[in-house]
């Protein structure tokens, strides 16, 4: 039953985009748009939005850029490790939840090296992967989102997006020690 | 909020920056000064004047790991080295770092004078007599201030990135917007509204329900949800434009994007398809193991985020921002 749903699934992301593009255009073309000309109106805006991006984009990054470089994520860790050891996650994958709202290829660089390190079945490689998968790169999507509206003051964006972060970890945390708890 | 966060995140950076070298320092973490003890193996002798050896160090890793004080290097070290003598027995030597370097090294050479080269004197170097392998004693460069450069070629870096990152998007955002524009001149996008249209007024109470932003929003989430991450973008910048035109105050966020925010922060997929792309690649027996732990780890963010957002936004200084 699962296996058959995983396939389904695997199929609709498959298939889904093509067959959006098909709907969007024949439906258009039935309602008789002018699907070339009111295409080419809507792309256009694609460039302003992009760049609109870039200053927040490099202010967000550049501050998680030098954040990962100067080894303070080693010093976070080694304070925050009593927390864990309470709660019942490994230490090593105590990074992980610091990293995953932080950085995407960060987290998916953390992930990689804890799986060559613990193996991907043993359960921190488990516990890894189920992180990474259980939540997006907040900050990024942050900048991103907000940049191309230019918003500058988020109001209870951050907090928010951390409080859903931490349940997230938690919630892997808990999912993963009740199902592969040696 | 977000002030803080950001001036935190730099701030913590140079400051550990700055820790991590003195502690380094102090600990002379990369043994600078200090004289390795190490067998050449010889695989080039000199020819005609030039007095260069080419080979091999070779050592092994308890030794390499006991010279650093560190518990890394499992197998033993072989690496290749060029070495010069000149007539006053001054020597030299240059180790090109490559993948099969010890870790330690390659990442000191990142920091080294040349970029992936370590360069060191040689201290001495007594052949055998068949002349086919030598004891070598030597000095490696000093490696200094490893944290600070780091921190400055990620400034740099990332700046950059960054704006290959929003360039990237250009193609995309292109194709998603003018099909989003064909699909709302159609009408397409509000079949879409309608249909969904007792879900999203409890979320979004402040958007009327046939409002084009609803639609996108549909979109950008039934595309994440896919894990088509190239579309999902430029749908969700779509959907934010939409939500910004009933925005009072430009330039701060209203209610419905913070909520609209979290759902994207929460990051819901049906399946994960790049952590079980490097569980695979890792040699895992069950590489999709982890697509229902995800979804719930990932359900319990996006009902948290939701939960959290609708409650923060009742808090008085989150509201004098949209209200003032």
């Amino acid at each position: 039953m699962l296996e058959f749903l995983r396939t389904a699934i695997n199929l609709i992301s498959i298939i889904a985009i093509p067959a959006m593009i098909l709907i969007i255009l024949g439906w258009g073309f039935f309602k008789k748009v002018k699907v070339y000309e009111v295409f080419v109106e809507g792309a256009k805006e694609g460039f302003d939005t992009a760049v609109r991006i870039i200053p927040y984009l490099v202010a967000m990054l550049f501050a998680i850029g030098v954040f990962r470089a100067s080894g303070a994520m080693d010093v976070l860790t080694s304070i925050l490790s009593p927390v864990t050891n309470l709660i019942g996650m490994p230490p090593e994958a105590l990074p992980m939840a610091f990293m995953r709202p932080l950085s995407g290829s960060g987290s998916l660089g953390l992930m990689t090296e804890i799986m060559k390190a613990h193996g991907p079945d043993s359960f921190t490689g488990v516990l890894v992967s189920t992180m990474y998968g259980s939540s997006e790169t907040t900050f990024y999507v942050l900048a991103v989102y907000f940049g191309a509206v230019q918003i500058k003051n988020a109001r209870h964006a951050v907090p928010a997006g951390l409080i859903a972060d931490l349940f997230g970890m938690l919630g892997a945390l808990f999912v993963c020690r009740i199902l592969f708890s040696q | 909020m977000l002030n803080y966060i950001w001036i935190s995140l730099v701030a913590i950076a140079i400051v550990a920056a700055v820790g991590n070298d003195i502690k380094d320092e102090v600990q002379n973490s990369y043994r600078n000064g200090i004289p390795m003890s190490a067998t050449f193996v010889v695989s080039k002798s000199p020819a005609g004047t030039a007095q260069m050896w080419e080979g091999e160090v070779v050592m092994s890793g308890e030794a390499f790991d006991q010279f650093y004080g560190i518990q890394a290097q499992k197998s033993d070290v072989r690496q290749p080295v060029s070495v010069a003598v000149s007539s006053n027995l001054q020597g030299s030597l240059l180790l090109p770092v490559t993948d099969a370097s010890p870790e330690y090294w390659r990442q000191m050479a990142k920091y080294a004078t040349t970029k992936d080269r370590l360069t060191g004197k040689i201290q001495s170097i007594e052949f055998s007599p068949n002349g086919s392998s030598a004891q070598l004693r030597f000095v490696l460069e000093s490696i200094k201030f490893v944290k600070m450069k780091a921190v400055t070629q990620a400034a740099l870096d990332f700046a950059s990135t960054a704006v290959e990152i929003s360039i990237g998007l250009i193609g995309i955002m292109a194709l998603w917007l003018g099909l989003m524009k064909i699909a709302e001149d159609a009408g397409f996008i509000l079949i879409l509204t309608k249909i969904l249209a007792p879900l999203t007024r409890r979320i979004f109470p402040e958007i009327p329900p046939d409002h084009p932003a609803v639609g996108a929003m549909i979109m950008n989430i039934a595309a994440n949800m896919l894990g088509l991450n190239n579309a999902a973008t430029p749908l969700g910048l779509k959907a934010m434009e939409e939500l910004n035109k009933l925005n009072p105050k430009a330039g701060t966020a209203t209610n419905a994007m913070v909520t609209f925010l979290t759902i994207n922060t929460g990051g819901l997929v049906l399946i994960p398809a790049t952590a079980i792309a490097v569980r695979a690649a890792a040699g895992s027996s069950n590489p999709g193991i982890i697509i229902s732990t995800s979804i719930v780890g990932a359900t319990c963010a996006t009902i948290a985020g939701v939960a959290a957002s609708k409650l923060l936004q009742r808090l008085p200084r989150y509201r004098k921002d949209i209200e003032s």
